[in-house]
């Protein structure tokens, strides 16, 4: 059938709305969801967490070591917010949460973390799964990649870790104030929070039972109101195998005989 | 064609009737729309200015005692665990919905949207596509104008419309792969919530990060009363969409919440949600299994 022909059939066919039915709700594009139902999963409701936390005044500006405080903050509101996405999602029917939107913001005296997403669920209901709902920023897409490939997410891991740059001694500051010279202070305050990041976000993964974390998404830099505090968070999807091994996805190559001046013009979908 | 509903502007109907068309399409759209076999008429606009200002209590809306909430509406209340200690203490706080700022929004959407929507019955259209919606200050004096557009577009071959026509923030190949899904689009669906947030001793606290001298100071904790805030405003927008939707389902769903700070922990917050309502007409053709592609150009 053409897609002319769909189109009369879609107004000439069209119902009343179903009025006793939940409606589905989701931030997925059609083609996010025609890629779910390739492999036999479907969406279900828009869900959202947040948490916010606070970290007590005065931790970024005098001291020395982890702000274990931040860390902490970072930490907490980040598995409240998980925990609440989740929630939603298992009272939805979902199994899990994929094309998670994860916004965070570090200020002063708290952490703010929100999280929106589309809770999902296999079509067949004998396929449904006797185990915890997950969490992924995972695209619609990389989730059916990933599954075709024999692997299933399991949940998001991050870490968090922020590090007091100590203050330089004063006859140091002016002795480097002409020169060139690495600022061995802020070298290790960054080795030091990246470390610790990186090892929370695995030890999530290993709670998890994960076998490794894929799409890891990391940012890193100076507090902007904390002028020697600085910052590593890094945060992924954990994974593991669903089947015996891996399945080779061996990818078609194709060349695109599109026109590279005439291309699709996204601004007007806004 | 229906009859022009009679607060149509005498410029529009005159735009109508000169006989070219106009449309916000891309020329990609626009040909996307020709190949599903609709006719784009025009574009069609609707506009409403809506006073936007002193609809939030400043701090001196604080009373003495908590605001017993809009009738049905959201409340919810926080008592200070550390008892009566002076008359700055916040000895309680609150969290209310706002239903008079989301009726005023919705009059201003609902307003600009039947006018464009009026504008597409005049031009004989099955429906809207690529609707695009916005909200600007119009001046300096607290006046926001809701303003939509969209092009209006005819169904090649099929009889004339006889009901509202539909409407879909879609265009182009999106709308195709809409309907080669199964979908027929209804209607573009948006409601907004909000939210006061009155801060009591421990949300002020441990929003500033004092832990304050009544508290344990330097406590850290969640700020439950802005979480819940948060949290309900999020539901309430969700749950007034799901009402509008009469068992359809939502695709390309926008939920954004922005906050204002009146002063300490004293907020205001709003959540939209915004989609496209569609309606199954057929059920989704099999479809295979994707296969991975790497693209050589």
């Amino acid at each position: 059938m053409s897609l002319r022909d769909e189109v009369r059939r879609a107004f000439d066919t069209v119902s009343t709305a179903v009025t006793d039915a939940k409606s589905m709700t989701s931030d997925l594009s059609i083609d996010e969801e025609l890629n779910l139902h390739s492999i036999g999963w479907e969406p279900v409701e828009l869900v959202s967490g947040v948490s916010l936390y606070s970290i007590p005044y005065g931790y970024w500006n005098w001291g020395q070591g982890e702000i274990e405080a931040a860390s902490h903050a970072h930490a907490k509101a980040f598995s409240n917010a998980t925990a609440r996405i989740l929630r939603e999602a298992a009272n939805a029917g979902g199994h899990g949460v994929v094309g998670m939107h994860i916004e965070r913001a570090i200020h002063p005296t708290h952490v703010e973390i929100s999280l929106v997403g589309t809770a999902v669920r296999p079509v067949d209901t004998t396929q449904r799964l006797e185990r915890s709902v997950f969490a992924s920023d995972l695209s619609a897409r990389d989730f059916t990649m990933l599954m075709i490939a024999g692997w299933e997410p399991l949940g998001l891991a991050s870490g968090a870790s922020f590090v007091f740059a100590p203050r330089r001694t004063m006859s140091a500051a002016l002795q480097q104030q002409s020169q060139n010279v690495e600022l061995t202070n802020f070298t290790e305050a960054m080795y030091s929070s990246r470390e610790a990041a990186m090892e929370r976000m695995q030890d999530v993964a290993l709670e998890m039972q994960g076998t490794g974390v894929v799409d890891v998404k990391v940012q890193e830099g100076p507090m902007h109101f904390a002028s020697h505090a600085v910052g590593f968070v890094a945060l992924g999807t954990v994974v593991r195998l669903a089947k015996p091994s891996h399945q080779l996805i061996h990818p078609t190559t194709v060349v695109s005989l599109n026109d590279a001046s005439v291309e699709f013009d996204a601004q007007t979908l806004s | 064609m229906p009859d022009a509903p009679s607060d149509l502007p005498e410029a529009a109907q005159r735009r109508f009737d000169q006989g070219a068309f106009s449309s916000a399409l891309s020329v990609s759209d626009f040909g996307a729309c020709l190949e599903m076999g609709l006719d784009p008429l025009g574009l069609v606009q609707g506009f409403c200015a809506m006073r936007w200002g002193a609809f939030t209590m400043s701090g001196m809306g604080r009373g003495l005692n908590p605001y017993n909430g809009a009738q049905g509406g959201y409340v919810q209340n926080y008592q200070c665990p550390h008892g009566m200690i002076s008359a700055e203490h916040r000895a309680w706080g609150q969290n209310y919905q706002q239903p008079w700022i989301e009726d005023a929004w919705r009059t201003g959407f609902n307003s600009a949207y039947s006018r464009m929507m009026e504008e597409a019955q005049a031009l004989g259209a099955h429906g809207v596509v690529g609707v695009i919606d916005s909200e600007n200050p119009l001046s300096d004096t607290g006046v926001v104008e809701f303003h939509l557009r969209g092009t209006a577009v005819k169904v090649l071959g099929a009889p004339a419309p006889t009901e509202t026509p539909w409407s879909t923030f879609l265009a182009g190949q999106r709308l195709a792969k809409t309907f080669e899904a199964g979908y027929a689009p209804v209607s573009i669906v948006t409601a907004v919530a909000s939210v006061r947030v009155w801060a009591y001793c421990m949300t002020e606290y441990l929003m500033e990060g004092t832990g304050g001298m009544w508290a344990n100071a330097g406590s850290a904790g969640e700020i439950v009363q802005v979480v819940d805030a948060q949290s309900k405003v999020r539901d309430l927008a969700r749950s007034r969409v799901r009402s509008a939707l009469q068992g359809d389902p939502l695709h390309g769903a926008h939920l954004e919440l922005s906050t204002r700070e009146f002063s300490k922990g004293d907020l205001e917050v709003q959540s939209r949600l915004s989609g496209n309502r569609v309606r199954r007409f057929k059920d989704f053709d099999p479809l295979a299994t994707p296969r991975p592609t790497v693209r050589l150009s």
